[in-house]
């Protein structure tokens, strides 16, 4: 089970619950009854099955859904609604087809109003910073799947969010995509310093990509968190470096969660950081 | 459609000409009016036409005809095209409103709008009204159909990002909503157009105090061809110019979409 | 059972929402009492429909099977308003399928044999365009002038409408044929009259549904009309007819019975083109393999 609240968390999360009507009017619990919190500034993956709540979990969180039953709190107020707060990039693309890249990074401000020489300012920042400034100017069309993702990733950081939310969004990509991309990302992410680092959820069923992203682990199953890992493993994480022996052991454990593999050996019990609950 | 201009298409336009030349040969020419003649005759009744004094129709030609039903095509598509879209988007998001209207607008669909042509004679009179109602209801049942269908298909994670952004509602209606389905909807709005031209034309045949229509209808009477050939071309390149001026527009505005490059129509 | 229901839901919700528009109608012709002549209410009521206007329906039928003409002196009756109607409703649906077929197949033939080459489809392309933008219901006068204002007219006027949307429709069509499944089959070594046979033809099938429920309403529009505009029978002249005497009553029945064919024509060629559509992906697949 996972760690419980305290008071230096930004995303508190107590008996959360959501159930969905299925069309045939089946009652499906997605999310049953989950307590969390998650500090400031940590890169924590959510890691499961397809159909474990970890998409639910992460609407959740943006407000573009709301419990059934439950609380949940972001920043200390109860999540009614999306807010620009919480950056969300999505496992679609979602980058406007309609708007120019650079206007597709600028959005998010320019619907906070923030002056046009500002928010262009900022954009081309950001662009500069994902390695797209030479297509600012081209339409969404042009580019290909892994340039829209660092779009999307530009937008969300160009927004000033200080939760980012990314539900499962490089499933898609190619290998070597993929791998640049988390990049990519660290590097928007650790740049910040760690006292003023963005706080992270990210979904994924990749365990070598939450290996090599993660601060911390959840593990979820059938609308549960099942697992807490804590990874400490130096940054930044090399190839060698996921073949530590306690790297290692994580991710038998977090295949074992999975069901691809059956614990043997010294890695007998699913072992996280604190506390553990099979 | 941003489609490459077809140097060969000029050789069918002139083919087109010389089979229609051709065929004068072998029609009377009172049935099959000659190319040429049809151009002259153009060139004659454009400011005035002389044989509608005949008629008692006041000095008129085929300008003012032809400003006349312009004006009504384009009031009834900006009429329709407004209503039929609002509709269209409003349903597609509100699935109660959209039970009440469907089952209306899906009827209206179905059938020839021309069948309520001879009620709106009456009810309205030969002016202006009816041939615009009619044309007006016509448009906005086609993009009534667009664009919900358009509203519906569109990837709910556009609105969702823009949500998670920080966008009001009404900004997400205007920047994601319209914004995202503007290229199906101009579409639908080329379609209408290309029908209405015919649709306000059988209106003023059947009753109306001017335009290319009641030109027609007079010139029937009297069996002229040639005037019926010229009044028709100028109504066809009427409707050709305005289609291929949409459809600039339809590249220019949705310069952004696939479907845009690829040409969709 | 379940999808039953909801489909039964659905419909429900069509049919009341239909009584509602009756109702209306009914509620309109209680407060708009408006006469077009003195007699003629402006909205008919339903108890007006249903009690003179199904009779004076009668005056349209022009005398035969023993059933004498309210022309010839006879009195008003249901079965001469009944066999009026029936008639007048033959003759529409016989000008609108004659045309459909003759303007189907001509134009299908003619796009076929244009599609042949590029080249004759790149000469035609513009043409066709521009036959396609021209407006089709204003040339009603000019077709009646040329083939007369009786059957012949209405057919070759319906023929021709639905002709140029065929034959737009198949050479479009042929244009997005993937070309993969011609080069497919010409590495397996098919003739090029082969290869129009059995890849090209199955594979425009899909893409011709559209056409067929555009030229669908075309004709029924085409018919309409050239009804209104000189015809001596069908359902169209029967409306305009009543037209010129303000009897906005019998328009109004005769009106309703139209759009009832031209809606149950619609479900049908949908249907039907749904059915025959099942198994042409299909075919198309085993002829671009073999």
């Amino acid at each position: 089970m996972a760690r419980a609240a305290d008071g230096r968390d930004v995303i508190v999360a107590s008996n959360l619950s959501r159930t969905f009507r299925r069309a045939d009017r089946q009652m499906v619990t997605a999310l049953d009854d989950v307590t969390f919190g998650i500090d400031r500034g940590q890169f924590v993956c959510l890691v499961g099955p397809s159909g474990c709540g970890k998409s639910t979990l992460l609407k959740l969180i943006a407000g573009l859904m709301l419990p059934s039953s439950g609380a949940l709190e972001v920043e200390g107020e109860s999540v009614t609604q999306p807010g620009p707060e919480r950056g969300m990039v999505f496992q679609q693309d979602s980058v406007f087809p309609w708007l120019r890249v650079i206007d597709n990074v600028e959005y998010g401000l320019k619907c906070r109003g923030v002056g046009r020489a500002e928010r262009r300012k900022s954009a081309e920042f950001y662009l500069e910073r994902v390695g797209l400034s030479h297509v600012a100017r081209a339409w969404p069309r042009e580019l290909s799947g892994g340039m829209l993702k660092r779009v999307a990733v530009a937008t969300v950081f160009a927004n000033g969010a200080n939760v980012l939310l990314l539900d499962e969004p490089f499933g898609a990509v190619d290998y070597v995509t993929k791998r640049n991309l988390h990049d990519v990302l660290l590097a928007l992410w650790t740049e910040a310093g760690s006292t003023e680092r963005r706080t992270v959820v990210f979904v994924t069923h990749d365990v070598d990509e939450a290996l090599i992203l993660a601060d911390r682990i959840l593990v979820m199953h059938s609308g549960r968190i099942v697992d807490d890992l804590a990874v400490t493993a130096p940054r930044p994480r090399t190839t060698d470096g996921l073949m530590e022996p306690t790297m290692v052991r994580h991710k038998h454990v977090l295949l074992a969660h999975l069901g691809l593999e059956n614990l043997q050996g010294d890695a007998k019990a699913p072992t996280g950081g604190e506390g553990t609950e099979p | 459609m941003a489609q490459r201009f077809d140097v060969l298409g000029l050789i069918g336009l002139v083919l087109l000409v010389a089979v229609w030349q051709l065929l004068t040969f072998a029609i009377p020419l009172i049935a099959l009016p000659h190319p040429a003649h049809v151009a002259e005759r153009i060139g004659e009744d454009f400011i005035v036409a002389d044989y509608l004094l005949f008629y008692g129709l006041p000095e008129t030609g085929l300008l003012d005809s032809m400003i006349y039903t312009t004006q009504n095509v384009l009031i009834a598509v900006a009429l329709g095209a407004t209503v039929g879209t609002v509709c269209g988007l409003v349903t597609a998001r509100f699935d109660l409103i959209r039970a009440v209207i469907d089952p209306v607008l899906l009827v209206l669909g179905t059938i020839p709008i021309l069948v309520l042509a001879p009620f709106f004679l009456i009810w309205f009179g030969t002016g202006r009204t009816s041939a615009v109602l009619l044309v007006a209801i016509y448009v906005a049942v086609i993009l009534y159909i667009y664009a919900q269908r358009a509203a519906s298909t569109l990837n709910p994670v556009y609105e969702d990002a823009a949500y998670t952004l920080g966008a009001s509602r009404r900004r997400v209606v205007w920047d994601v909503l319209i914004k995202g389905t503007v290229p199906q909807i101009l579409g639908g709005i080329r379609i209408a157009l290309a029908g209405a031209w015919g649709l306000e034309a059988i209106a003023e045949l059947l009753g109306a105090q001017q335009g290319i229509g009641k030109i027609v209808q007079v010139l029937a009477g009297s069996t002229d061809m040639e005037g019926i050939f010229a009044a028709l071309l100028v109504l066809g390149i009427l409707a050709v110019v305005f289609d291929a001026f949409t459809a600039r527009f339809f590249s220019y505005v949705s310069a952004w979409s696939v479907e845009a490059r690829t040409g969709g129509g | 059972m379940k999808w039953l229901i909801a489909q039964f839901r659905r419909r429900l919700v069509s049919i009341l929402m239909l009584l509602a528009m009756a109702g209306i109608w009914q509620i309109l012709s209680t407060i708009y009492t408006a006469e077009a002549v003195p007699g003629e209410p402006m909205v008919p009521g339903w108890q007006i429909v249903f009690s003179r206007t199904l009779l004076s329906l009668s005056d349209y039928w022009q005398g035969g099977l023993g059933v004498p003409s309210v022309a010839e002196g006879a009195p008003q009756s249901y079965l001469a308003a009944l066999l009026s109607i029936l008639d007048h409703s033959v003759d529409t649906i016989v000008r609108l399928y004659v045309g459909l077929l003759i303007g189907g197949l001509v134009g299908s033939l003619l796009g076929m044999a244009v599609s042949w080459s590029p080249w004759t489809r790149r000469i035609v392309d513009l043409p066709v365009q521009l036959l396609r933008t021209l407006p089709l219901l204003a040339m009603v006068p000019m077709f009646q002038l040329w083939f007369g204002i009786d059957f012949v007219g209405k057919i070759a006027f319906v023929g021709y409408g639905v002709g140029v949307i065929f034959f737009a429709g198949v050479v479009n069509a042929v244009k997005n044929v993937p070309q993969i499944y011609i080069d497919n089959a010409r590495t397996l070594g098919a003739s090029r009259l082969q290869i129009y046979r059995t890849v090209v033809m199955p594979a425009i099938f899909p893409e011709m549904r559209g056409t067929i429920l555009l030229s669908l309403g075309i004709g029924w529009a085409a018919v309409l009309g050239a009804e209104y505009l000189g015809a001596q029978s069908g359902l169209g002249y029967v409306i305009i007819y009543s037209e010129q005497f303000a009897y906005l009553d019998r328009m109004f029945v005769v009106a309703l019975i139209f759009v009832f064919y031209a809606s149950i024509s619609y479900a049908i060629f949908d249907r039907l083109s749904r059915r025959l559509l099942q198994w042409t992906p299909q075919a198309g697949r085993v002829v671009a393999h073999g």
